[in-house]
C-alpha cells in the first residue's frame, strides 16, 4: 500500500506542492511502479526502424527495451533482459537483426522474442527445456498513434487512443499536418541532466511564462525570431489525462526564424489547415507534454523528447527532430540546423533550462525547505472548459493550469491501485 | 611535414585553448575562418558487423559507423554566424548555463600535422580533455578527439573545418556550454 497519499503534497486546488516530490526517493520508488510501469510510455517513431530486423534500445521506467521490427514488419517491444541469468541482451544503441544472442552463455532469441537456441541444449539440459516457455518477456500492450509508438507494461491500462484522449488533434499539429506525416531524422542526442524527471515535463507541457525570461538571451541573439517577445493572446490548453499544450497566439510567429521555413511554412499553411481543421486558426500548439514522459516543440524547433527517469534527481533526456515527410530536402535540413542551434545539450535555448531545473530539483533536498510549499498557483479559476479546444483552457496565456492538471493527474495515478477517470 | 610547420600548429593550438579559457570569445571567433564549419557529431554504441551478439538480417543496409553523418542530428553544427550569435548571448547577462561562468581548462594533446588538400591548408589531428568546474561542486570531463584543417589567411593560421568527436555516447554532462 502507498504509504503517503501524494494528494497531501500535492494540492492543485489550492496551487501549491511540497519539493519533497522531487527529490525523495521513496516517492521515485512509487513513480516507477505506479507511473512508469502502467501509463502508455513512447517507445520510438516508426521512421526509426523502417526495415525488418531493425532495432533499437531504450527504456521503460528504469526497464531496459528491446524494440524490434521483425520480418513481417510487425513492430514489438521485449525486456532488454536474457531469460537465463538476467543479463542485458542486446548492448547497442541501434541495428539490424534477425536474431540477439547474449554475451554470457549463446542463449539466442529471435526478433520476434521467441528462444531460438540454447548451447547444450540436448546434453547438458537433458532435452527438457520448454523453449517456447523462456522467450523474451513481451510489453503488456503495444500500439501507435501516427506513427508513434508506445507500449505499456500494464494489461489493464486503457486503450492508447482513450489514454491519450483529446490529445490526439494536438498530436495531429505536429506529426501529422502533411500527407505523409513525419519522418525523425537520423541519430538522438542522449544526455544525463541532475534533474527529476517532472521538472521538464512541466515545463514543456505548460510554462509559457519562462519563455520569455529564461530565453530572452536566445531571442534577442536571433535564435528564436520574434517568438514571445510581443503581449499577445494563446492560451494554455489541458486536453485531460495530465497531457498539457501551451498555445500560442496564431498571429505570433513561431516557426523557427529562417527564411526558407518561414516560406515553406506560408506555402503549406492552405494543407495544413485543410488537415487540421479551423481549429488551427485558433491556437498555434508551441510545446507540449504527454503524460508522463514524453514532450514536443514546434516553435523555433521541431524536436521530440523522452524524459528517462534515472533516480529522484537524475534524468536521461532523449531528442529527436522530426520534419514533415513530404517537405524538400533543404527544408528537412534547415529543420535539422534550427533544432540543434537552439535546443538539444548545447542548444542556445535549452542550456540555460537545465539550470534551472537542476536548481529546482535539488529544493527538496533540505529538511526545512521541505516544510515550505511551492507556488503553483498562477491563473487558478480561470481556465474553464473550452469546446473549441477540446480541453480546459487559460483565459490569460501564461498559466499553471497545466500543471495543476499534470501534478493532479500524477498524484491520483500515485494514490489508485486501479485506473482513475 | 617540416618541424617549425608543426611547432607553428602546436603553438597555434594552445594559443586558442588558452583563449577559451580565459573567456576572451571574440579573440577566439578570430581564429575561425570566415567559412569555418564546426561540427560535433553523435556517437552511438553499434555492433560491428562481424560481432557475434547479433546475426543481422539485412546486411546490405547494415550501418556499423558509430558518428551521425553531416545530415543527421549533431551536438553542435555551427557556421560563423550562428558562433558569433552563441557569444553575443554570453555578453546578454542572462545567459543563464553560464551566469555565473563555467571554470575551463582545456588540454589539447597528440597533435599530427598533414598537408592539407590544398597548399595554404594542414590537416591537424588532436585530443583534448576539456574539464569543467563551475558553481560549488559541478564537475565535467569532455574527453574526445579534433579533426581541422588549418588555413594560412595573410600569414596566419585559423579554423577552416572542426569535428570534434566526444568519446561519450549518453553525455554525462548536463550541457555543452563551452567550446573545444
Amino acid at each position: 500500500m502507498v504509504a503517503t497519499r501524494m494528494a497531501t503534497l500535492v494540492d492543485s486546488e489550492n496551487g501549491v506542492i511540497n519539493p519533497s516530490i522531487f527529490s525523495d526517493q521513496e516517492i521515485y520508488q512509487q513513480e516507477l511502479e505506479q507511473i512508469f510501469a502502467r501509463c502508455w510510455l513512447f517507445l520510438c517513431h516508426e521512421t526509426q526502424i523502417p526495415n525488418p530486423g531493425d532495432f533499437l534500445t531504450t527504456y521503460m521506467g528504469e526497464d531496459p527495451v528491446l524494440v524490434v521490427r521483425d520480418r513481417s514488419g510487425k513492430i514489438g517491444a521485449f525486456l532488454n533482459i536474457c531469460r537465463h541469468r538476467g543479463n542485458r541482451l542486446c548492448r547497442a544503441d541501434d541495428g539490424n537483426a534477425a536474431a540477439f544472442i547474449c554475451a554470457y552463455h549463446g542463449w539466442a532469441f529471435g526478433n520476434d522474442g521467441a528462444l531460438q537456441a540454447v548451447p547444450n541444449l540436448q546434453d547438458a539440459y537433458y532435452g527438457e527445456l520448454d523453449q517456447s516457455k523462456w522467450g523474451l518477456i513481451p510489453v503488456a500492450q503495444l500500439d501507435s498513434y501516427k506513427g508513434l509508438v508506445y507500449a505499456t507494461f500494464d494489461r489493464d491500462a486503457p486503450p492508447l487512443l482513450d489514454y491519450l484522449g483529446n490529445a490526439t488533434w494536438y498530436l495531429d499539429v505536429y506529426f501529422d499536418r502533411r500527407e505523409g506525416g513525419v519522418e525523425f531524422i537520423g541519430g538522438v542526442q542522449k544526455w544525463t541532466i541532475p534533474v527529476n524527471w517532472k521538472v521538464p515535463a512541466e515545463n514543456f507541457g505548460g510554462d509559457g511564462y519562462h519563455t520569455s525570461w529564461s530565453h530572452l538571451s536566445a531571442v534577442t541573439n536571433g535564435f528564436g525570431g520574434n517568438y514571445r517577445t510581443r503581449a499577445t493572446g494563446g492560451s494554455i490548453v489541458s486536453p485531460g489525462n495530465g497531457h498539457g499544450v501551451i498555445g500560442l497566439d496564431p498571429s505570433v510567429p513561431s516557426d523557427p526564424p529562417v527564411p526558407e521555413i518561414l516560406a515553406y511554412e506560408e506555402q503549406i499553411r492552405d494543407e495544413v489547415v485543410k488537415r487540421l481543421g479551423d481549429r488551427i486558426n485558433q491556437i498555434t500548439p508551441s510545446a507540449a507534454t504527454i503524460f508522463p514522459n514524453m514532450s514536443m516543440l514546434r516553435s523555433i524547433a521541431r524536436i521530440h523528447r523522452t524524459w528517462q527517469p534515472k533516480g529522484p534527481d537524475k534524468t536521461e533526456v532523449r531528442s529527436a527532430v522530426f520534419v514533415d515527410k513530404a517537405a524538400p530536402p533543404e527544408i528537412k535540413d534547415a529543420f535539422r540546423l534550427a533544432a540543434i542551434r537552439s535546443f538539444g545539450p548545447s542548444g542556445s535555448f535549452e542550456q540555460d533550462d537545465m539550470d534551472n531545473w537542476e536548481g529546482c530539483s535539488m529544493a527538496g533536498r533540505g529538511v526545512v525547505t521541505r516544510r515550505h510549499e511551492l507556488n503553483m498557483s498562477m491563473g487558478l479559476g480561470h481556465a474553464p472548459y473550452n469546446e473549441d479546444l477540446l480541453g480546459w483552457a487559460s483565459e490569460h496565456r501564461y498559466s499553471e493550469s497545466n500543471h495543476r492538471a499534470f501534478y493532479g493527474r500524477w498524484a491520483q495515478l500515485m494514490d489508485s491501485r486501479g485506473w482513475p477517470k | 611535414m617540416r618541424d617549425d610547420t608543426i611547432r607553428e600548429v602546436e603553438q597555434f593550438l594552445y594559443r586558442e585553448a588558452r583563449l577559451l579559457d580565459a573567456r576572451r570569445f571574440d579573440d577566439w571567433l578570430d581564429t575561425l575562418t570566415d567559412d569555418v564549419k564546426y561540427w560535433m557529431p553523435l556517437r552511438s554504441n553499434r555492433y560491428p558487423a562481424y560481432s557475434k551478439a547479433i546475426s543481422i538480417l539485412d546486411g546490405s543496409r547494415y550501418e556499423e559507423g558509430e558518428l551521425s553523418r553531416e545530415d543527421e542530428l549533431a551536438i553542435m553544427d555551427e557556421d560563423k554566424d550562428s558562433l558569433t550569435r552563441r557569444i553575443r548571448r554570453l555578453d546578454s547577462g542572462m545567459a543563464w548555463a553560464e551566469d555565473p561562468p563555467s571554470r575551463t581548462r582545456h588540454f589539447v594533446s597528440n597533435i599530427e600535422v598533414e598537408p592539407g588538400q590544398r597548399e595554404a591548408e594542414l590537416r591537424v589531428y588532436s585530443n583534448f580533455i576539456m574539464y569543467r568546474t563551475r558553481g560549488e561542486t559541478e564537475e565535467d570531463f569532455y574527453v574526445g578527439s579534433r579533426e581541422d584543417v588549418l588555413r594560412r589567411e595573410n600569414g596566419q593560421l585559423k579554423v577552416a573545418y572542426r569535428k570534434v568527436v566526444l568519446d561519450q555516447t549518453v553525455l554525462l554532462a548536463k550541457n555543452v556550454s563551452n567550446f573545444f
